[in-house]
């Protein structure tokens, strides 16, 4: 799984390696029923304590976003509960707030961003 | 409840005239794996000491997995391993046989593992221990600590010594032998970016006493700075 740990930042590596997943789940990387790695493999991979990465499937389980199955492993779920698009919403308005507030600086106005948008989404 | 794994309580030591623990507090629960953070000459190596039952504190309990460290059964010393910061070991021997005598006093030695850290860490194993590098040094001690694997593992500045390379291995071997709620480990570092990969918890040693314990991603939701930020800043005099 790609995901990045910066340790001399201020946010706990358990909420970056959480907005991460999530992230991956609103793009589509990850899809409902993709099975996780286990959390020995992935605290491996990342070199970060198992107990970080068993508080993040926690955290996520509690979510509703991801599912534990029992001796198989944690698994994306089929059905995200809709609070969860709501929350993803909220991440991305949080972002383009950021780009309004340069774009208000650097004295670009609205409709040249949505085409920069446009053409970024392209 | 979570059984713990090291209790220390209300202890103190002094060297002659010099307070080094000042009524030290410290409760570290079964499965944790905990940074212990603190200045040099913060007493962090007097703290590991007392806890092992090394050296006797002038007051105070100290326990280690539920027993009295000043008199722990033979049981209780077969279930910890530790690593001091200076590392003494027998400069006549060569390498193998100082591993195939320590092997000899577990029956649980695990000689797979043993074996698998000889070939990562490139463990010379036909030289003898005097010439050895510091790092190298450092790296047979920990392989030593591991062999039996312990329940509770206590490193006293492990990684200062390694390089690059031998630290991120060293840091892996942790994480993938500190399973969650079955081993305990406790290493004392000055490094704030190895702590923050390894541990789950920290614990930062400031005039003789636990001056802040608790989970690591605790501490920076209060804060939201790095570790490091937050060691400065309890230390800045200027705010005091």
């Amino acid at each position: 799984m790609r995901i990045r740990v910066e340790t001399s930042s201020g946010m706990p590596i358990t909420r970056q390696i959480a907005a991460q997943i999530r992230a991956q789940c609103a793009s589509g990387v990850l899809k409902p029923g993709d099975r996780l790695p286990s959390v020995r493999a992935l605290a491996a991979e990342l070199a970060v304590n198992q107990n970080t990465i068993l508080r993040v499937y926690e955290r996520l389980t509690a979510e509703g976003l991801l599912e534990r199955r029992h001796g198989d492993g944690t698994f994306v779920a089929e059905h995200v509960p809709t609070g969860q698009m709501k929350a993803q919403r909220q991440l991305l308005r949080q972002e383009i707030v950021k780009v309004a507030e340069l774009a208000k600086t650097l004295g670009v106005d609205a409709e040249e961003v949505r085409r920069l948008l446009d053409d970024v989404m392209e | 409840m979570t059984e713990t794994a090291i209790e220390l309580r209300g202890v103190t030591k002094s060297y002659g005239s010099k307070q080094v623990l000042t009524g030290l507090d410290l409760s570290v629960p079964k499965g944790s794996v905990l940074g212990l953070l603190g200045t040099n000459g913060s007493g962090k190596t007097t703290m590991i000491k007392c806890a092992l039952g090394l050296i006797r504190p002038q007051s105070g309990e100290t326990r280690l997995l539920g027993e009295s460290s000043w008199t722990l059964s033979a049981e209780a010393k077969m279930r910890i391993g530790y690593v001091p910061q200076v590392i003494n070991l027998y400069q006549w021997m060569k390498v193998r046989h100082l591993i195939e005598y320590t092997s000899a006093f577990y029956p649980n030695w695990n000689y797979d593992l043993v074996a698998r850290l000889i070939a990562e860490w490139s463990i010379p194993l036909e030289d003898r221990v005097g010439p050895l590098s510091v790092g190298q040094l450092q790296k047979l001690a920990i392989l030593l600590a591991l062999g039996h694997e312990p329940e509770l593992l206590l490193l006293d500045e492990p990684a200062a010594s390694l390089d690059p390379l031998a630290r991120r291995q060293f840091l892996q071997m942790i994480i993938d032998l500190a399973e969650p709620g079955k081993r305990t480990v406790l290493f004392s570092t000055h490094i704030t970016s190895d702590l923050e990969r390894v541990a789950d918890s920290v614990a930062i040693l400031k005039s003789g006493r636990i001056a802040w314990h608790g989970l690591l991603e605790d501490l920076k939701e209060q804060t939201h700075v790095s570790l490091e930020d937050s060691f400065l800043e309890m230390h800045d005099e200027s705010k005091q």
